[in-house]
């Protein structure tokens, strides 16, 4: 045996115990949900039935475009807030921003199902706001529970910090000397602003973008305790679907549905990764 | 340097090897006995009949099988503890119990017990069992009444005591403990409960947007509101039938869903149903409902740790909702019967009623004038010989359906 082969053998054992545990429990399992989301579930035939299940049926329809409003509010209002943010964080260097920098990773170490019973006993219709509106008399009625505008509020409690921290990472790159040297040629706070430090932190905007956007199109928890009835997000919808109908053909094409939904913001980020590679090599 | 080579390539081929190896031992081994081995002692109660170990004197040990959420686990746990130090049977019996938590693997205990029957395995640990009543009818339905000793007044003294029977195999199963859906309310706002549902309806159009139940399929007290409303107005065989005639005659009742449907609690301008149990149960206690449909057991146990208000109370209607008991059963693999019974006979003493009764609410089954039934008294008015016990079958899942495509798009239309 030569060398080569022997080097190569060692290679490939080395690597074979995490490529196959991974083609065992991600690639084998997402194959068959793929072959089992194309078949009939009585008759196992070839369809794509479970496909136009959920784009004929008028409830379905509304779920898929009931989620991509919630996600879409979220993913803007989240970016537009944790931009902002990130620049007074970057930028500010008073205390309050020293204070702000330490605490608002906070959120991300409480647990989803407590924060989001702590928001509901808030904005509930009985919540706190309703009970300090009492005491001045007026009897407040959010009415956010049950409601998109409920949901878009919880999801911006999880994401805003997230999506600030990596904008934050992002602009924590830009050196002080290119926005000093701007300014000494003239360059007004508002040019600075578009023409520097926008374009070099547009690629950790996208990034932050891409996973708020992919962890939202599947949420469970928040829909599942503060949602209402119909329509409902699709993570809910999917759960009917395996756990009180047990259509699992549905599931299965649901899940490739919400798959390709992801992939959307998956090509993005793959996208603006090959232009920085690209632009690196050059 | 070629060492450190021959060094690493070994570590792949047993890498590889464990790899392998561990894969096919998981095959291998989760043949007839995968569903029984979710625990470890489930594991050797499949396999080979292990004698129970520290024989304590005369009986020898009792393995008890029990599946439920963790409040069933606790109170199986005092249950027995108490029966081993300090009842009568005290030194005589150890009773060990086999627990498998709900929803790590559905119906895993039935699934097990049925297949060490279907396996002809014979003096198994399956001494003693617990069941509800869906798993009572699935678990007959698959291995059939046989598989039970039948039980009589010598084995177990206590059982002339209690009244209500099982509607499933009565003479082989011991009902030890009831649990129904009641109607919940609040007494400051509601003085005078309805005692029908036509009261109730009539209630419910004077006071709009003050009643709710849950959405079916999260929670059983939804489940249940929706179902008898919809076979209230079908023959009474049909609420224990799976038969899928029934589904025709559906119509009637999910209009009256329908009729109802504007009279429901709502917020920020829309009919809400809240998922599970607790989701109407907290607009309750907050004050946004006066009434929603729960179980028994959850509002007392939460009233009495003060978790909900001591104003609530709770009420059965005419016709009533649904309610289940629980039982034991002594299988017939199991190796040690007269200590199955013996533990049968302590669960229906009233020491054994009463632990149930302060610790998770439960439905006394036995007289309860020598029992302290303080925190609990609203139990005292529950009627256990008469409780309505639904079992649709797979029909739930289409009714769930229809619900969620017929009434849930109401929704959005207020009133």
């Amino acid at each position: 045996m030569s060398k080569r082969i022997k080097q190569l053998v060692v290679a490939y054992g080395m690597v074979l115990p995490a490529f196959l545990t991974v083609m065992l429990t991600v690639a084998y399992p997402i194959a068959l949900a793929v072959v089992r989301s194309f078949r009939d579930q009585s008759t196992g035939a070839f369809t794509f039935s479970n496909y136009t299940f959920f784009f004929t049926t008028a409830a379905q329809f509304k779920n898929l475009v009931y989620t991509l409003f919630v996600v879409v509010m979220t993913v803007a209002i989240a970016i537009f807030v944790a931009y902002l943010l990130a620049l007074y964080l970057r930028f500010s260097h008073s205390r309050i921003s020293r204070t702000i920098g330490a605490l608002y990773l906070l959120p991300r170490f409480v647990p989803a199902m407590c924060a989001v019973y702590a928001m509901i006993t808030i904005i509930r219709d009985s919540g706190l706001i309703n009970r300090i509106g009492l005491l001045f008399g007026k009897d407040i009625h959010l009415g956010l529970m049950y409601h998109a505008q409920g949901l878009i509020v919880m999801n911006l409690w999880f994401n805003i910090p997230f999506a600030a921290m990596m904008i934050t990472a992002g602009l924590g790159a830009i050196p002080d000397s290119i926005i000093e040297g701007a300014r000494d040629v003239g360059a007004g706070r508002f040019k600075v602003l578009t023409s520097m430090i926008l374009p070099l932190s547009v690629k950790d905007v996208i990034i932050a973008a891409t996973f708020v956007w992919m962890t939202n199109v599947g949420s469970f928890t928040t829909p599942y305790l503060m949602g209402g009835n119909s329509p409902k997000m699709l993570g809910i919808a999917l759960f009917d679907q395996f756990n009180k109908y047990l259509s699992y053909n549905r599931a299965a094409a649901l899940s490739v549905i919400m798959f390709l939904i992801c992939a959307v913001s998956a090509g993005v980020y793959i996208y603006s990764n090959l232009k920085d590679t690209e632009w690196e090599m050059q | 340097m070629r060492m450190k080579r021959i060094g690493a390539m070994l570590l792949a081929c047993t890498l590889l090897g464990a790899t392998l190896a561990s894969c096919t031992g998981a095959e291998s081994s989760g043949g007839a006995t995968t569903a029984a081995s979710t625990t470890t002692a489930a594991a050797e109660g499949g396999s080979e009949a292990t004698p129970a170990e520290p024989a304590a004197e005369g009986g020898g040990t009792v393995h008890i099988w029990a599946t439920g959420s963790d409040n069933v686990r606790q109170i199986f746990e005092t249950l027995i503890n108490e029966f081993n130090t300090n009842s009568e049977y005290a030194g005589q019996y150890t009773a060990v119990l086999n627990f498998q938590p709900s929803g790590t693997g559905q119906a895993a205990m039935t699934d097990g017990l049925a297949a060490a029957y279907q396996a002809g395995q014979e003096n198994t640990e399956y001494d003693l069992v617990d069941f509800s009543g869906d798993d009572l009818s699935k678990i007959i339905a698959l291995v059939g009444e046989d598989s039970f000793l039948p039980l009589d007044d010598t084995m177990i003294p206590n059982r002339g005591n209690v009244a209500a029977k099982s509607s499933v195999a009565p003479d082989r199963v011991q009902p030890y403990r009831g649990t129904t859906v009641i109607l919940a309310y609040d007494s400051e706002k509601v003085p005078e409960p309805p005692k029908t549902l036509d009261e109730l309806v009539a209630w419910m159009e004077a006071n709009p947007g003050r009643f709710v139940y849950n959405v079916p399929g999260t929670g059983g007290a939804g489940d249940s509101f929706v179902r008898t409303s919809v076979y209230n107005y079908l023959p009474e065989e049909a609420i224990t039938s799976a038969d899928e005639q029934w589904v025709e005659q559906w119509d009637e009742g999910f209009e009256f869903l329908k009729s109802i449907n504007p009279y429901m609690y709502s917020s920020g301008g829309s009919i809400v149903y809240p998922n599970k149990n607790q989701g109407s149960l907290d607009l309750l206690n907050q004050g946004e409902i006066d009434m929603c449909p729960n179980w028994a057991d959850m509002v007392l146990s939460q009233r009495a740790s003060g978790e909900l208000r001591e104003s609530i109370k709770i009420t059965q209607i005419d016709p009533s909702f649904t309610g289940s008991l629980q039982t034991l059963a002594i299988p017939t693999i199991g190796s040690n019967p007269e200590g199955a019974a013996a533990f049968i006979n302590f669960m229906i003493t009233p020491e054994a009623q009463q632990i149930m009764v302060q610790q998770m609410a439960a439905i006394p089954l036995i007289d309860t004038s020598s029992m302290d039934m303080s925190g609990y008294e609203d139990l005292q008015g529950l009627d256990v010989s008469n409780f309505r016990i639904m079992s649709i079958g797979n029909l739930g899942t289409t009714f769930n359906e229809r619900w969620d495509n017929e009434i849930a798009p109401l929704a959005s239309i207020p009133e």
